[in-house]
């Protein structure tokens, strides 16, 4: 007998993941060809395989816009999921997120206090950022998080409340920002100009050198939580049960706390706050999976999360229209009312992990 | 002489970091658990149980004094060394989503499984025998939200067991459950340590079936201090009684149950055999008299039960009065005036 392939719940896993490798073929095509211009699917492959015969402005909007675009969209998908999944295990709550628990403000700050303590005067975030500076961007961001999220954890150990969590989360992050807005009343109105653009969040602007840093970084930090779905399952029975399942509590909290602030803090360096994410899609894989199994979940919200980032940014830019919105209006208006019914259906006395 | 598989020297049990800065739960604490048996942990609310099972299994530190398991100092174990010793049931149900009986099971053999948790083949029999202990054999592929609460926390008690641990360790795992769940989950504690050599430690509300099933009693009291033996030793000594003194209730020691005293009714005589004068007898107790049975020199009110073909018939009598009732219920309604 092998328990493991049997699945009571009627849902065919392998179809699923067929199935949502396919959408994200999709909508990634989609996204190549729609937009303020549109170019047939064949122009593009043409441009993708290198051969000639293309309009050359064509040949640029692909090659140095929409293509970057993409690669950072999916990685940001993957990286806001990856790190909303170990955080809502983590915190055993179903609301946690980089986001949610003022994280990304963690993450800003770091970001902004690097900028003015090394003087790069040159100016406030990516747009005068060089390629040299965007390991440290990085680095700085991803501290930044990692400071948030540790000082959470460490209060958050006294509180076994889900609310008073995501309260505390409120306040670090309302703090953060505090700070970082000091900053920002110190500097040059353009730089002031260039914090408010990158706060709405973008997906477009991240340069092919910059994701020559950004990819190995994401990579790395998936590379931790590929070592982590064991302890985390055994962390859905509750710490203590872990613990009596010889579960080293303390180094699995460090090796979370380590990939989920480097996930959501490298993507916060270069594609500003993007909210709802990191909450959402964790709900999407366990509804869609129907498992709380984090051998599944964790592929699950890569694919998921790459979707929903693509689709996210497709629809931001209104296809047919000169018109893009920020990203973070568009995450905001379908995760918001996602939060909410998550909220809703606990209410109904179902558990915070429940499907 | 046997020697124990855990026991404790002058073991100090509190917590560290509140307010008072130290706050002793319990003190000079000197405990056996021996291979097999089946103790139960009994006390009134706040006396100290689950710190000093949470100290025993290693998931809070004790404040003084040596915990020692097979030989070695608790606090030299490793979590992981000590998983393959004590593996625990505790009181709060847990939040799983969509899990299986099977998975979460399963997960008892998180000590023994590889870092990515591949389950061999063993590994699934010992979860397939857990189950069958426990009797939840066919459960499998349940899910465990879906589960009434008895069969959650038999299931529970499976996941432990597929620790392989010698000792088995739970905090009150009957608090949730009704009459018939309770009766079944001691019943198999009881089993595991009489058949399976499990050495059981259980904390529990229910004296009775604590006092019916258990081989030892650790009898905790407010202050702290534990005094262990046998049911009936303690009870036959009078300890029991102590510990759970309240007002107006009392320890009935012929038949081993906690009844409220009321005698505001004042005295009855009751003639009768059997059940139908064993469950009369309650009934008038519960109304507030007094009962003494078979007393031939009885004077003032009588209750005399005697079976008839239908049933039983009950005779009230006093003086030159008498009334006569075919059911308890209206014999009561009518002795409460």
């Amino acid at each position: 007998m092998k328990p493991e392939k049997t699945n009571n719940t009627g849902v065919n896993r392998t179809g699923i993941f067929i199935l949502l490798g396919l959408l994200l073929l999709f909508v990634v095509a989609l996204n190549l060809t729609l937009g303020s211009v549109r170019i047939p699917l064949k122009e593009i492959f043409k441009v993708l395989f290198g051969q000639g015969g293309v309009k050359d402005s064509w040949v640029f909007i692909i090659q140095d816009y929409r293509l970057p675009k993409i690669v950072t969209a999916i990685l940001a998908g993957i990286a806001l999921s990856a790190s909303g999944l170990q955080m809502q295990t983590m915190f055993r709550n179903p609301l946690a997120d980089p986001f949610i628990l003022g994280i990304n403000s963690g993450a800003s700050l770091g970001v902004a206090v690097a900028i003015m303590g090394a003087g790069l005067a040159g100016g406030l975030f990516i747009p005068a950022l060089s390629a040299v500076g965007d390991l440290g961007l990085v680095a700085a961001a991803s501290v930044g998080a990692g400071a948030v999220m540790g000082l959470i954890l460490l209060v958050g150990k006294r509180v076994n409340n889900p609310t008073t969590l995501l309260i505390l989360g409120l306040m670090f992050g309302h703090a953060t920002s505090a700070l970082v807005s000091l900053l920002i009343y110190f500097s040059a109105p353009e730089k002031v100009k260039a914090y408010s653009i990158w706060s709405y969040g973008a997906f477009n602007g991240v340069t092919w050198d910059q994701l020559r840093v950004l990819f190995p970084v994401i990579l790395v930090a998936l590379g931790i939580l590929a070592f982590l779905p064991k302890g985390l399952n055994a962390l859905l029975l509750g710490e203590d049960y872990a613990k009596t399942m010889g579960l080293n509590v303390s180094r699995l909290r460090t090796l979370v706390l380590i990939s989920a602030s480097v996930l959501s803090g490298a993507i916060t360096a270069f594609c500003g706050p993007i909210g709802f994410i990191g909450v959402a899609v964790p709900h999407i894989a366990r509804n869609l999976f129907k498992t709380y199994n984090h051998k599944l979940l964790i592929p699950a919200v890569v694919l998921i999360g790459a979707i929903v980032a693509v689709a996210a940014d497709l629809i931001a830019q209104m296809p047919g229209t000169q018109f893009v919105l920020p990203i973070n209006v568009v995450t905001s208006l379908f995760g918001a009312p996602f939060v909410l019914w998550i909220v809703l259906k606990r209410k109904r006395g179902a558990t915070s992990f429940s499907v | 002489m046997k020697t124990p598989l855990l026991f404790t020297q002058n073991l100090e049990i509190g917590y560290v970091n509140g307010k008072p800065a130290r706050k002793v739960v319990g003190s000079e604490l000197n405990l056996e658990l021996f291979q097999g048996e089946f103790v139960c942990l009994v006390g009134p609310n706040g006396a100290g149980k689950s710190t000093l099972l949470r100290t025993l299994t290693g998931l809070q530190p004790s404040l003084g004094g040596e915990i020692l398991l097979s030989g070695k100092k608790l606090a030299q174990f490793s979590r992981k060394e000590l998983a393959n010793e004590i593996s625990v049931v505790l009181t709060s149900p847990i939040e799983v989503g969509a899990m299986t009986v099977n998975e979460l099971v399963a997960m008892g053999r998180f000590p023994f499984t590889g870092l990515f948790d591949r389950m061999s083949e063993r590994d699934w029999d010992v979860v397939r025998q857990s189950l069958e202990m426990v009797g939840m054999l066919g459960f499998e592929e349940r899910m465990v939200h879906k589960l009434s609460d008895g069969e959650r926390q038999k299931v529970m008690i499976a996941r432990a067991l597929a620790q392989e641990p010698r000792i088995l360790v739970l905090d009150e795992p009957t608090a949730y459950l009704d009459l018939p769940g309770r009766v079944s989950i001691m019943n198999l504690l009881h089993e595991l340590a009489r058949y399976h050599g499990k050495t059981v430690l259980t904390s529990t509300h229910d004296l009775d079936l604590a006092m019916r099933s258990a081989d030892r009693l650790w009898l905790m009291s407010p202050g702290g201090k534990i005094i262990n033996g046998s049911p009936e030793d303690l009870v036959l000594s009078g300890d029991f009684q102590r510990v759970f003194a309240r007002d107006r209730i009392s320890f009935d020691i012929m038949n081993g149950h906690f009844t409220v005293v009321d005698n505001s009714e004042g005295q009855v005589c009751l003639q009768g055999e059997g059940q139908a004068k064993v469950w009369t007898e309650r009934a008038l107790q519960r109304v507030g008299y007094s009962v003494s049975i078979n007393n031939e020199a009885c004077v003032g009110l009588r209750v005399v039960v005697s079976p008839v073909d239908s049933g039983y018939v009950w005779d009230v009598m006093e003086g030159e009065m008498k009334k006569r009732f075919f059911d308890i219920g209206s014999l009561v309604d009518y002795l409460r005036r």
